[in-house]
C-alpha cells in the first residue's frame, strides 16, 4: 500500500519541513536606518542591515548579500560598504537568507549619490559687447569638484542696470541702450559675473533682397539682408534675425514654410509670404508670391507577378548577358527561396526559375554589374549557420548555385551588395564583411568594417563610386572609402569618411544623390519603424518614419536640410535616378518625388511628390494590403516589390509641368 | 482502521485524484518571433494563445530561451538578435502582456531564476561571435536591470541552477568547460575542463589514477587557449539529489555524469546522435534527452543507467524538453526545417509513446512548463 511505504512517510516529512522552512523565511524582515539615502560622491557608506522577527527581535543568524543595480553609479562590497562612483541614482538590493533555507527576504535601498561641492560656474557665450536692441540667450555650465556637470541647476540671473540690458529667468539678455551693466549668474553660494558693454545700435536701416519675387512651393528662395549706418555705409557681420508670415491661398490652410538664419526660405503651400529681417529694432520686409508646383504624373500599371504564398522582400533588376532583362526577388518568413523573372516585356513578368536554400528569409538579393553573379542573403537556417549564397545567373532560366559562404556570417546576413568583384555582407547586425569573389567558387574575406561605439549596430550597406554607405540605426549613416581613394581606403582596408546621425535612431537605408545642377551632394537616409506592430498574417500594417535628406557637400559638416514623410505611412527602401526619388513607402505604396533644385524643409507638404501607385492585390499574401518594399527604375520603367503581393512594373507618364520652371529641373 | 498519518496524506493528495488535469506550458518559435501558450488535457494539446515578441518587425529576432518565475506570475524570453545585443523580456502569465525588458550580451540563450536570491542568470551564447570567452548575465527580475556579467567560456549554452538555488551551472560549447557560479556572490566558484576530465576517466579506467587530483589539476587550464572542444557540451542539468550534474556531450554522442564532490566526469553513457537538451523528472528517476541530429527523444532510467526508449519525433531537429511536475509527460519542442512549422511533441513517460503533436511557429526551441491545474 502506498500509505505504508517508507517513501510516503518521507514525502510527509518533506512537506512538513517545507512548511516550517517557509514560515521561518517569512518570519523576518530586513530593516535599515532608511530605505532612501543620499550620500556625497567623496564618501563611502556602510549599510547597517538587520533581520528582525515579528516581535522586532534581531535574528543574528541571517546572512546578507548586497548587489548594486547601477554599477556605473555605485558599487557595493560583500559587507554592504557602498562606494560612490559618480553622481546619480541607483538601488542596492539587500538579500537576507537563513542558512539551509531556500527562501529569502529582500529590501531595496535607494541611493542618491550627490554631486560634490560646486566648483565652477561658467558663462559660455557672452560677448564683451552687444548692440542696443540685440537679444542673446546665455549658456551656462556648472561643474562640481570632480568636474561632473550639474544638470538643470536652479540658476538666478541678474543685471545691475536693467535700463542698459535686462535678463529674464531663462537667461535671455535684451540690450536696451548704450552703457555698461554687470550680468550676474548665481546658484546657492556660487556666482559669476561679467561686464557687458552695450553699444549704440549702428544700424540705421536694413535692405532685404531676394533672387525672385515669385516662386513655387518647395523652391528655395535666397533672401539677402544688408545693414547700413547713417552714412549709408554697409555694416558687415550683423547677426540678422529672419522670420516670415503669410496668408495661404486656401482658407483652411495656414501658410507654413521654413526660414533659416542665412535667409534661405521655402514655402510649403501657395500664398503670399512676407519675410522680415531684423536687428536691434530695425527691420526690412519683402513679399513673395508662391504658387503650387502643380506637377502630378500618371502612373500606368504595366505588369504584376503575383506572389501570394509567401511575403516578398527585395528585388534586383538587370540586363542579362543575353541582352534580355531579368529580375530576382527574395522571400520573407518562408522556405528560403529566391525567384527569377524574365521582365524583358514589363507588361508580362514571367517567373523562370527558383533557387531554394536552407533559410526562412532571403531578405536581400543583388546582381553584379556584369549581370553574371547573383548573391542572396540567408536568415533562419535550420542549423543556425546563416550566410550568403552565390549564384551563376549567366542564364537566369537555369540559375545555378556556385558556392555558399558563412564564415563569420552565421548570425545572419540581412543585407548584401556586390561591387567590383566584392560582396559587402552584413554580419549579425554588427558589421559588414568584404568578401572577394573574383573566383566565385572560392569566396574569400578580405576586409571588415565595424563601428567602435557602445551598442553599435548596422542594418544595410550600399556601395557607389567606391564609397560604402552603411545605415547604422542610432549611429546613422556612415560613408566609408572602400576604393574611391578619397580617404585612402580599399575593400581590404575600409576607411571612414564622414557620418551623420539623427535623434530617432531609425536609420535603416541610405542612398547617395549628386545634384549635378546645384553641385550639392546629398545622402538620403531612410527610417524604418513599426510603432503599431507588423501584421504578418492578416490586416494592414501602419508603419512610421520618413526620409532624411542630408547635405553632405561639406563632408566635415553634414547638415540635415529636408525630409520626405507621407502622413500615416512609413518609409522603406529608396532609389534616386536623375533628380527623381523613388520610394517604397510600405503601406503608402510607390511614391515618386521631384528632387530638382535646392532642397529644404518638408518635401511632401511642398508638393514635390509627383506620382504614386498603390499595389492592391485581392489575392495577395495579405489581401488588399499594400506594403511596398523597394523600387528600382530600369530602362524607363519602375519595378518594385510589395511584401504582400510580389513583383510589379509601372511606367510614369511624364508630361510637361504646368507651373514649374523647366530650367530649374 | 485508518491511521492519522494516512488521513493527513489523503487530505494532501486529494487534489491529485479523481479530477482531470490541465498542463500549461510556453514554447518559443525562433524563426517566427512568437511564443505560444500550450494547454494539454492528458490526451490532447492545443495552442491557447500566441504572443508576438520582439521589436524589430521585419527582422527575425529569435526568441530562444524561456523560463518561468518561481512564483508562476511571470515568464521570461530571451531574444537572440538585437542591435546587436539581445534582450530578455518579462511577461505576465496572467495576461501575457509585456512588462519590461533589459539588454544583455550577444545571443542570450538559456536562463533560470534562483530561488535563493531571486536573480535571473542567463548565458550569453554569442553563437556567431569569435571563439572567445562570453558571459553569464545576472538580472534583477524585479527592476529588470542587468546587475553584472560574469565571464565564462566560449559559447555558453545550456545552464541550470541547483535545486537549493545556490549554484548556477553552465557549459561552454566551444571551450568544453563546465562552470559553477556561486549564486550569492555571483562569482565563478569552480570550472572543469570536460575534455580533459573525460580523458582522465578513460585513462583511469585502464590504470588506477587519482581521478580527483587529475580533474582539479586540469581546472587550472586556461579556457582561453582557443581550442575547440570535441565534447561540445550543449546542456547541463543538476540531479535533484544535488550530488551530480548531467551534461549533453553533443560532439561525442554521450551523456556525462559529473560528480560534484569530486568535481570530475564520473560516468559517460553513449547516446543517439547529437544529444542536445536534458531534463530530469522531479523524482530523479528518469532523464529525457533530445537527440537533435536524429529527430528523436530518449527516455533514460538514471539508476539503471539504461536507455528505456527512443521515440521518433514528429519532424526533424529535436530541441528542448520540459517535464510535468507529476513526472507523467515530457513536452519536447521540435524545430522543423524551412517553411515547415515547429511542434511540441507530447510524450508519455509511463507508456513511452508520442501522445500528441501541437504545431507551433517555425523553429520551436525554448520551452518551459508553467503549471498544472485541476
Amino acid at each position: 500500500m502506498f500509505f505504508h511505504t517508507y517513501k510516503s512517510k518521507y514525502f510527509l516529512w518533506a512537506i512538513l519541513l517545507s512548511m516550517v522552512s517557509n514560515s521561518l523565511a517569512q518570519s523576518f524582515q530586513i530593516v535599515v536606518d532608511s530605505d532612501e539615502i543620499e550620500i556625497p560622491l567623496e564618501e563611502d557608506y556602510q549599510i547597517l542591515a538587520q533581520a528582525v522577527d515579528a516581535q522586532n527581535q534581531v535574528i543574528p543568524e541571517v546572512n546578507f548579500s548586497f548587489y548594486s543595480s547601477a554599477s556605473q553609479i555605485l558599487k557595493v562590497d560583500k559587507k554592504g560598504l557602498i562606494t560612490p562612483l559618480k553622481p546619480g541614482q541607483g538601488n542596492v538590493i539587500i538579500i537576507g537568507r537563513l542558512e539551509g533555507i531556500k527562501e529569502y527576504q529582500r529590501l531595496n535601498l535607494w541611493v542618491n549619490v550627490k554631486h560634490s561641492e560646486v566648483k565652477d560656474l561658467k558663462i559660455m557665450n557672452l560677448p564683451s559687447e552687444i548692440f542696443a536692441g540685440q537679444r542673446i540667450g546665455l549658456e551656462v555650465q556648472l561643474l562640481d569638484l570632480q568636474n561632473y556637470e550639474i544638470s538643470n541647476p536652479n540658476l538666478i540671473f541678474e543685471s545691475s542696470d536693467v535700463s542698459v540690458a535686462s535678463i529674464d529667468i531663462f537667461g535671455n539678455i535684451t540690450a536696451h541702450q548704450k552703457g555698461k551693466t554687470v550680468i550676474k549668474v548665481s546658484v546657492g553660494k556660487i556666482s559669476t559675473e561679467m561686464v557687458i558693454a552695450v553699444k549704440k545700435n549702428p544700424v540705421a536701416s536694413i535692405r532685404l533682397s531676394s533672387n525672385v519675387q515669385e516662386a513655387v512651393t518647395g523652391e528655395v528662395v535666397y533672401f539677402d539682408a544688408q545693414a547700413f549706418d547713417n552714412e549709408e555705409k554697409i555694416i558687415e557681420a550683423i547677426p540678422f534675425v529672419f522670420s516670415f508670415s503669410g496668408v495661404s491661398e486656401s482658407p483652411s490652410e495656414y501658410a507654413s514654410g521654413m526660414i533659416k538664419n542665412n535667409g534661405n526660405f521655402v514655402a510649403d503651400v501657395p500664398g503670399i509670404y512676407t519675410v522680415v529681417s531684423a536687428f536691434g529694432g530695425r527691420e526690412a520686409r519683402r513679399t513673395l508670391q508662391v504658387s503650387a508646383r502643380n506637377v502630378t504624373e500618371k502612373v500606368v500599371l504595366k505588369g504584376h507577378g503575383s506572389v501570394s504564398n509567401v511575403h516578398t522582400s527585395d528585388l534586383w533588376v538587370w540586363e542579362g548577358v543575353d541582352g534580355k532583362d531579368y529580375c530576382v526577388t527574395g522571400t520573407w518568413g518562408g522556405n528560403g527561396e529566391a525567384y527569377f523573372w524574365d521582365v524583358t516585356d514589363p507588361n508580362y513578368l514571367v517567373p523562370i526559375d527558383t533557387i531554394r536554400v536552407d533559410a526562412r528569409t532571403v531578405n536581400d538579393v543583388k546582381v553584379s554589374q556584369d549581370g553574371k553573379i547573383c548573391v542572396i542573403s540567408r536568415e533562419g537556417a535550420s542549423n543556425r549557420k546563416n550566410g550568403l549564397v552565390i549564384i551563376d545567373v549567366s542564364n537566369p532560366h537555369d540559375a545555378v548555385i556556385i558556392s555558399t559562404y558563412d564564415e563569420g556570417l552565421t548570425g545572419g546576413v540581412h543585407n548584401v551588395f556586390i561591387y567590383n568583384d566584392h560582396i559587402y555582407a552584413l554580419s549579425n547586425g554588427e558589421r559588414y564583411d568584404v568578401i572577394n569573389i573574383a573566383d566565385p567558387k572560392y569566396p574569400k574575406k578580405v576586409g571588415t568594417f565595424e563601428l567602435d561605439e557602445p551598442g553599435h549596430s548596422i542594418h544595410d550597406v550600399w556601395v557607389d563610386n567606391g564609397i560604402a554607405y552603411s545605415s547604422n540605426w542610432a549611429y546613422g549613416v556612415w560613408m566609408v572609402d572602400v576604393g574611391n581613394g578619397m580617404a585612402g581606403g580599399s575593400p581590404s582596408n575600409p576607411k571612414p569618411i564622414a557620418n551623420y546621425a539623427y535623434p530617432s535612431g531609425w536609420n535603416h537605408a541610405a542612398f547617395p544623390y549628386h545634384d549635378k545642377k546645384t553641385g550639392k551632394f546629398y545622402v538620403i537616409a531612410g527610417d524604418e519603424a513599426f510603432p503599431n506592430g507588423l501584421n504578418t498574417e492578416d490586416g494592414p500594417t501602419i508603419p512610421a518614419g520618413f526620409l532624411h535628406i542630408i547635405d553632405f557637400t561639406d563632408l566635415e559638416h553634414p547638415v540635415e536640410v529636408a525630409k520626405y514623410e507621407v502622413p500615416g505611412a512609413g518609409s522603406h527602401n529608396l532609389w534616386v535616378e536623375g533628380d527623381l526619388l523613388y520610394v517604397g513607402n510600405y503601406n503608402a505604396g510607390l511614391r515618386v518625388v521631384d528632387l530638382s533644385g535646392d532642397l529644404m524643409g518638408d518635401l511632401y507638404k511642398q508638393g514635390r511628390e509627383i506620382a504614386w501607385f498603390l499595389p492592391t492585390d485581392a489575392k495577395g499574401r495579405i489581401p488588399n494590403a499594400p506594403m511596398t518594399w523597394g523600387p528600382q527604375p530600369h530602362k524607363g520603367h519602375v519595378f518594385f516589390t510589395d511584401w504582400n503581393s510580389g513583383l510589379w512594373s509601372v511606367k510614369i507618364d511624364f508630361k510637361k509641368p504646368k507651373n514649374t520652371k523647366l530650367e530649374k529641373r | 482502521m485508518i491511521r492519522k498519518s494516512q488521513l493527513i496524506c489523503l487530505f494532501i493528495c486529494l487534489p491529485f485524484f479523481g479530477f482531470s488535469q490541465t498542463y500549461f506550458l510556453y514554447v518559443a518559435s525562433e524563426s517566427e518571433d512568437e511564443v505560444a501558450l500550450i494547454k494539454f488535457n492528458g490526451s490532447h494539446g492545443f495552442i491557447d494563445e500566441v504572443i508576438n515578441v520582439g521589436y524589430q518587425a521585419t527582422e527575425i529576432e529569435g526568441p530562444h530561451g524561456l523560463t518561468i518565475d518561481p512564483s508562476g506570475d511571470f515568464w521570461y524570453v530571451t531574444m537572440a538578435h538585437g542591435n546587436p545585443y539581445g534582450r530578455v523580456y518579462k511577461y505576465s502569465t496572467k495576461s501575457n502582456n509585456l512588462i519590461d525588458f533589459t539588454e544583455l550580451g550577444i545571443f542570450p540563450a538559456s536562463m533560470q531564476i534562483s530561488p535563493a536570491n531571486g536573480m535571473l542568470f542567463c548565458v550569453n551564447f554569442n553563437l556567431h561571435g569569435k571563439m572567445e570567452p562570453s558571459t553569464v548575465s545576472v538580472v534583477d527580475p524585479f527592476s529588470m536591470e542587468e546587475l553584472t556579467q560574469i565571464e565564462t567560456g566560449s559559447m555558453p549554452h545550456g545552464s541550470r541552477i541547483s535545486p537549493n538555488g545556490l549554484n548556477h551551472f553552465s557549459v561552454a560549447m566551444m571551450s568544453g568547460e563546465l562552470f559553477e557560479i556561486d549564486v550569492i556572490t555571483m562569482e565563478i566558484s569552480r570550472k572543469l575542463n570536460l575534455d580533459f576530465s573525460l580523458a582522465s576517466l578513460y585513462k583511469g579506467q585502464s590504470d588506477e589514477m587519482d581521478h580527483a587530483a587529475m580533474g582539479h589539476a586540469m581546472n587550472n587550464q586556461s579556457h582561453q587557449d582557443n581550442h575547440h572542444s570535441a565534447i561540445k557540451p550543449t546542456w547541463v542539468i543538476p540531479h535533484p539529489d544535488g550530488q551530480r550534474v548531467f551534461i549533453a556531450a553533443n560532439g561525442k554522442d554521450m551523456i556525462l555524469e559529473i560528480d560534484l564532490v569530486k568535481w570530475e566526469v564520473a560516468k559517460s553513457f553513449p547516446t543517439g546522435k547529437g544529444p542536445y537538451n536534458i531534463e530530469i523528472t522531479g523524482d530523479g528517476k528518469k532523464m529525457i534527452v533530445s537527440y537533435k541530429s536524429e529527430g528523436s527523444t530518449a527516455i533514460w532510467d538514471i539508476d539503471q543507467e539504461r536507455e528505456l526508449a527512443v521515440i521518433k519525433n514528429s519532424r526533424e531537429i529535436t530541441h528542448g524538453i520540459s517535464v510535468s511536475p507529476d513526472h507523467k509527460y515530457a513536452f519536447v519542442s521540435v524545430e522543423g526545417k524551412g517553411i515547415e512549422r515547429g511542434s511540441v511533441d507530447i510524450i508519455s513517460l509511463e507508456e513511452y509513446e508520442l501522445i500528441d503533436v501541437v504545431e507551433v511557429g517555425k523553429q520551436a526551441g525554448g520551452i518551459a512548463f508553467w503549471k498544472l491545474e485541476e
